[in-house]
């Protein structure tokens, strides 16, 4: 049992008091911003970054902090789609189908509560599922050589987009100006790439301010496009009247729902929102006629809700163990570590563990917090929903504005951050997905190192990268990620479709 | 129609041209030139880039609509307020640059004229206390440096 001597270490860091404070705060930060509209979790996440910077947060406890926030996104989602039917998220769309008509019924706090306890519920699954599979895979991927992570790679940015996405050349588009922009700066045998002799480029560009630029900047013109400013009309809650017999009876499908979450989340291209649709669909076989979904059912607001939350947690699987993340908000977690000097992989159980544990043990305390604190709490998250956007999404901008001055008191950052910002919405109009660029920005740097790596050895034979059973079955499964989405998504797509009926897609980019 | 991603794979096509062309012009690294070099990443990014632009311009999905007349210059008007903001953050001083933009911002944004730049204010004055005392990270106070307590 050495992972559970670990554990218990990694507790020793998550409960330090700082740590716990962070945490406190993140996981309350976290449910703001996924109550508050046009802030999606990766956006928040990604404002928080420099502002964990600059409060000079040893890494462990930015991490801690931002796991929380991350995990408290995932809670704060789900109140916007019971109370007013709309997702915050796309994951949250499965959740809107049974939790608003709870609400039409007056059972708007019942179903608040019965989604918060479904959302632990699955987190505490998927957790458990990280404890026990994450050094194993760790262990994995340690054979793994240069052309494995090369192939690796590869996979990651394949599988981005999920088996529902819409049109993967487009990932694949956005891969590469991820990746030519991560080429600019001074490479590793010293030689100036597309610096065109400008002295801030040197040393490359900035992730963070791409990912502040992409995600917050761009967020706030489409605001301004679509006149949104106005926000929603006051909602108010009834007094909560829960039974042990109604926590009780959500328990099965909870259960349900987030072990399907957890392995929507750990497999790459599967991602949150297949995990929730997937939870329902199950809990609406299982239950069968006795059940009345789309009606209020509590089981139909439990299983997707736990399915979510366990995806998003199933998701650090692969963020943790092998340096590649597979949603936009992990990819903002791997930013974090990055420039936190941390490389992220399999070496990072042996070199970092007490922050990897602790990160771990973090979670397992966060969800405990988020429980704690939405069950009391809802009443003053459910009055953050009626702030109007045409106030806050300025502030927001101003916040990443100091965040990123803040970084290098230069106004130069700023003027990147905007064209950034301005690339973002332009981008996002043409349906280029957005977070394939980050990856490539973060990822960009360690393939070519493997690559070089990879030939170096083979003294420049190009069939090193093939050469091995795992590196082929790799390529196999990244072409099967680019080739699926062409024949399984416009299925898969349209079910999701039916099935969400009423509920209106779309929201904030990432998941 | 099918303009925007026609448009935009052609873009993408000139760019991967030019970014492999780019790769031909790095100096030799020092120590001689090996097997792989710093222009085998790039070349091999520019030629995948070439692919996909070229999938787009064959295959273009439908467009999204552009945001004309009165939005449009909602949108640019709101991106010189960005430029400005960061242009002027150092020489008018964080507070009095906030006030003008958030207010800007919340007040095209729909907002009542006063209430936006009270807003501004606020929100600058709060961010600048909260900076410079609690976090202990100075952002520069510009023309009203002279309220400086030293």
């Amino acid at each position: 049992m050495e992972t559970l001597g670990f554990l218990i270490d990694g507790f020793g860091v998550a409960l330090a008091p700082h740590n716990l404070m962070f945490a406190l705060m993140g996981a309350f930060l976290g449910t703001l911003i996924g109550a508050l509209p046009g802030l999606g979790p990766a956006n928040g996440v990604a404002i928080l970054i420099p502002l964990a910077f600059t409060l000079g947060l040893a890494p462990e406890t930015a991490l801690i902090m931002l796991t929380a926030v991350y995990a408290g996104a995932m809670y704060g989602g789900r109140i916007s789609s019971i109370l007013l039917n709309i997702p915050g998220d796309e994951p949250a769309m499965m959740t809107c189908l049974d939790g608003y008509p709870m609400a039409k019924q007056g059972k708007a706090a019942e179903a608040l509560a019965i989604s918060a306890v479904a959302s632990f519920m699955g987190s505490l699954i998927a957790t458990i599922g990280l404890i026990l599979l994450a050094p194993l895979l760790a262990d994995f991927a340690l054979t793994f050589g240069p052309a494995e992570y090369f192939a690796l790679f590869l996979l990651a940015f394949a599988t981005l987009g999920g088996i529902t996405g819409k049109n993967p050349m487009k990932t694949v588009v956005a891969a590469c100006i991820g990746l030519m922009i991560a080429t600019v700066g001074i490479d590793n045998t010293g030689v100036q790439r597309y610096t065109f002799g400008v002295l801030e480029l040197y040393e490359g560009v900035d992730f963070i301010i791409a990912i502040v630029g992409l995600f917050a900047i761009s967020e706030l013109l489409f605001f301004i496009e679509e006149k949104a400013g106005g926000g929603k009309a006051q909602m108010s809650v009834n007094k909560l009247k829960l039974t042990w017999a109604d926590i009780r009876g959500i328990l099965p499908s909870s259960v349900r729902g987030g072990i399907l979450g957890f392995i929507a989340g750990v497999l790459p291209g599967a991602g949150a929102s297949l995990g929730s649709f997937i939870g329902y669909t199950l809990e609406k076989k299982v239950v069968g006629k006795k059940g009345y979904f789309g009606e209020g059912d509590p089981r139909g607001v439990a299983g997707p809700e736990a399915g979510n939350n366990g995806a998003s947690s199933g998701a650090l699987v692969p963020m943790l163990t092998l340096g590649v993340p597979g949603s936009g908000t992990t990819a903002v977690l791997l930013a974090l570590l990055i420039s936190l000097n941390i490389t992220p992989g399999p070496l990072m159980f042996t070199q970092n563990a007490d922050i990897v544990w602790g990160v771990i043990a973090a979670l397992l305390i966060g969800n405990f917090l988020l429980l704690v604190l939405n069950i009391p709490l809802v009443g003053i998250f459910v009055k953050l929903l009626s702030v109007p956007p045409m106030f806050l999404l300025p502030i927001v901008t101003m916040i990443a504005f100091v965040g990123i001055y803040s970084i290098s008191n230069t106004t130069f950052d700023l003027y990147f951050m905007v064209a950034f910002g301005v690339a973002g919405y332009v981008l996002r109009k043409l349906e280029i997905p957005l977070v394939p660029i980050i990856l490539g920005l973060l990822l960009g740097p360690e393939m070519e190192k493997n690559l070089r790596h990879a030939l170096d050895i083979s003294d420049g034979d190009w069939t090193i990268l093939w050469d091995s059973g795992l590196a082929i079955g790799l390529w196999v499964f990244a072409a099967a990620g680019l080739i699926l989405p062409y024949i399984v998504g416009p299925i898969l797509r349209r079910r999701m479709k039916v099935a969400a009926g009423a509920a209106t897609a779309g929201g904030p980019e990432g998941d | 129609m099918t303009f925007n991603d026609r448009i935009f794979g052609i873009l993408m096509l000139v760019l991967a041209v030019a970014y492999g062309w780019g790769a031909t012009q790095f100096p030799e690294p020092f120590g001689g030139a090996e097997s792989i070099g710093p222009e085998t990443f790039p070349y091999l990014l520019a030629v995948v880039l070439g692919l996909s632009s070229l999938y787009l311009i064959v295959r273009p999905d439908p467009d999204n609509a552009w945001p004309w007349s009165r939005t449009g210059v909602e949108l640019v008007i709101a991106v010189a307020v960005l430029v400005l903001y960061a242009a002027l953050l150092q020489p008018l001083g964080f507070i009095l640059g906030t006030t003008l933009a958030v207010g800007t911002l919340c007040w095209r944004m729909g907002a009542a004229p006063v209430r936006a730049y009270v807003t501004g204010a606020a929100s600058g004055v709060v961010v600048f206390l909260l900076f410079n005392f609690a976090l202990d990270l100075a952002l520069p106070l510009g023309v009203l440096s002279f309220l400086e307590v030293s």
